[in-house]
């Protein structure tokens, strides 16, 4: 599979950090094909900037980067997130990054006189999440879990209609062992390596 | 009544600037001590830097101006107003480097010895979100407008036991006409009347 990883932590000494590079071994491990975007090494700037916002339904890609991000989602058939979890959802750089790089053209459409927009990411079958929270799983959900849902449900509207969503996650992560870290690192490697094309592709590969 | 409105769009000749100002007018008119951060204007930083990432759980974890002087005024204020248009589901992420870097430790909550969170925003009485949409009321809904859960629940958790919420939304923008969109900041202006 084609496996495109975005990681967003400011420090690349972190447990993020290290969740990224377990993952992407064990990504590469199984054999797939994998492309990382680390935003933060990138300077990616999330803010939309007020040019972009007036050009919303025709964009011009004056950045750079942008376009080699749309052309990495453009390429990938799984797409995995690496962030922690900050105020219950992705920290400001990734929504910042959904804001910037999902735009028209690429990741959705809109018809003429429509006003319902068209997915155009159905290249993408997997939509994988890797998370840490500092609070626990009870409190994560009494303040609603927005960081899940926003990937599992509003950008997964802009994937393939049968997209499959992993969601891995640590609870707790300031009050953790080692011992409790190391075996996520382990559960990380487990479930990226594991990581199966869509059950489509594999019937098509098989002959009956 | 001390408010803070707190506005995040790029462009100062939006729809969100407009209600912004509306709810700005009626809240001086009924007498309450209005401070409006516009987060774009004042050029606040979106992303948390490494360096903050790592004061994070210091003593001192505020290390730009800006974020220091907007967390002083989020530490007096009673009410908070937050102006925002919703995009993919959620807030700007302006909005949400906002709350990653001004409600530090300290701020917008307090870590007690064992790493549990306690509320830090016990004098806060009321908080508002008025957002302006492009999907219809039930799209967003299913996509569980997670702008609104982080501020009225994620943040609300933080703030005093009897803090009151209240949410202001208008919807499928792109299709409402220019009497529609008066009839909303009509209803802004309602709402911050009887705040």
């Amino acid at each position: 599979m084609r496996v495109y990883v975005v990681y967003c932590h400011p420090d690349p000494g972190s447990f993020t950090a290290a969740v990224r590079s377990r993952a992407t071994g064990a990504l590469e491990a199984a054999g797939h094909q994998v492309r990382t975007s680390d935003l933060y090494a990138d300077g990616f700037e999330p803010a939309l900037s007020r040019v972009e916002r007036r050009e919303y339904l025709t964009p011009r890609i004056d950045d750079p980067r942008v376009a080699e991000y749309c052309a990495n989602l453009r390429w990938c058939n799984a797409l995995v997130f690496v962030y922690p979890t900050w105020w219950s959802g992705q920290p400001a750089m990734l929504t910042g990054w959904l804001d910037r790089v999902l735009i028209r053209g690429v990741a959705w459409d809109l018809r003429d006189g429509s006003t319902r927009i068209t997915a155009r990411l159905t290249n993408i079958r997997r939509l994988v999440t890797i998370t840490t929270h500092g609070s626990s799983r009870w409190v994560n959900l009494a303040e609603g879990e927005t960081g899940r849902r926003v990937i599992g449900r509003t950008v997964r509207v802009l994937c393939h209609r049968f997209a499959r969503t992993t969601w891995v996650a640590m609870y707790n992560i300031d009050r953790s062992t080692d011992a409790e870290r190391n075996a996520f690192l382990d559960r990380v490697a487990h479930r990226m390596h594991r990581l199966s094309p869509p059950s489509t592709e594999i019937a098509a590969s098989r002959r009956w | 009544m001390r408010v803070v409105v707190v506005v995040a769009h790029p462009d100062p000749n939006s729809f969100t600037h407009a209600i912004a100002a509306t709810a700005r007018e009626a809240l001086t008119e009924r007498g309450h001590e209005v401070t409006v951060l516009d987060l774009y204007a004042d050029e606040f930083r979106t992303a948390m830097s490494p360096d903050e990432r790592r004061a994070y759980h210091s003593e001192r974890p505020l290390l730009d101006p800006v974020a220091e002087r907007h967390a002083g005024l989020v530490k007096q204020t009673e009410a908070f107003v937050f102006v925002y248009p919703t995009w993919w589901s959620t807030m700007p992420a302006i909005l949400k480097g906002w709350l990653e870097r001004v409600m530090v430790p300290g701020i917008g909550f307090v870590l007690d010895e064992h790493h549990h969170v306690r509320r830090g925003l016990t004098q806060v009485r009321r908080i508002v979100g008025i957002s302006t949409y492009g999907s219809r009321w039930w799209c967003v809904k299913a996509m569980h407008d997670n702008g609104r859960r982080t501020l009225l629940r994620a943040l609300r958790l933080n703030t005093a036991v009897v803090t009151r919420r209240s949410w202001l939304g208008l919807y499928e923008i792109d299709r409402r006409t220019n009497e529609q969109r008066a009839a909303f900041l009509h209803r802004v202006s309602d709402r911050m009347r009887s705040l």
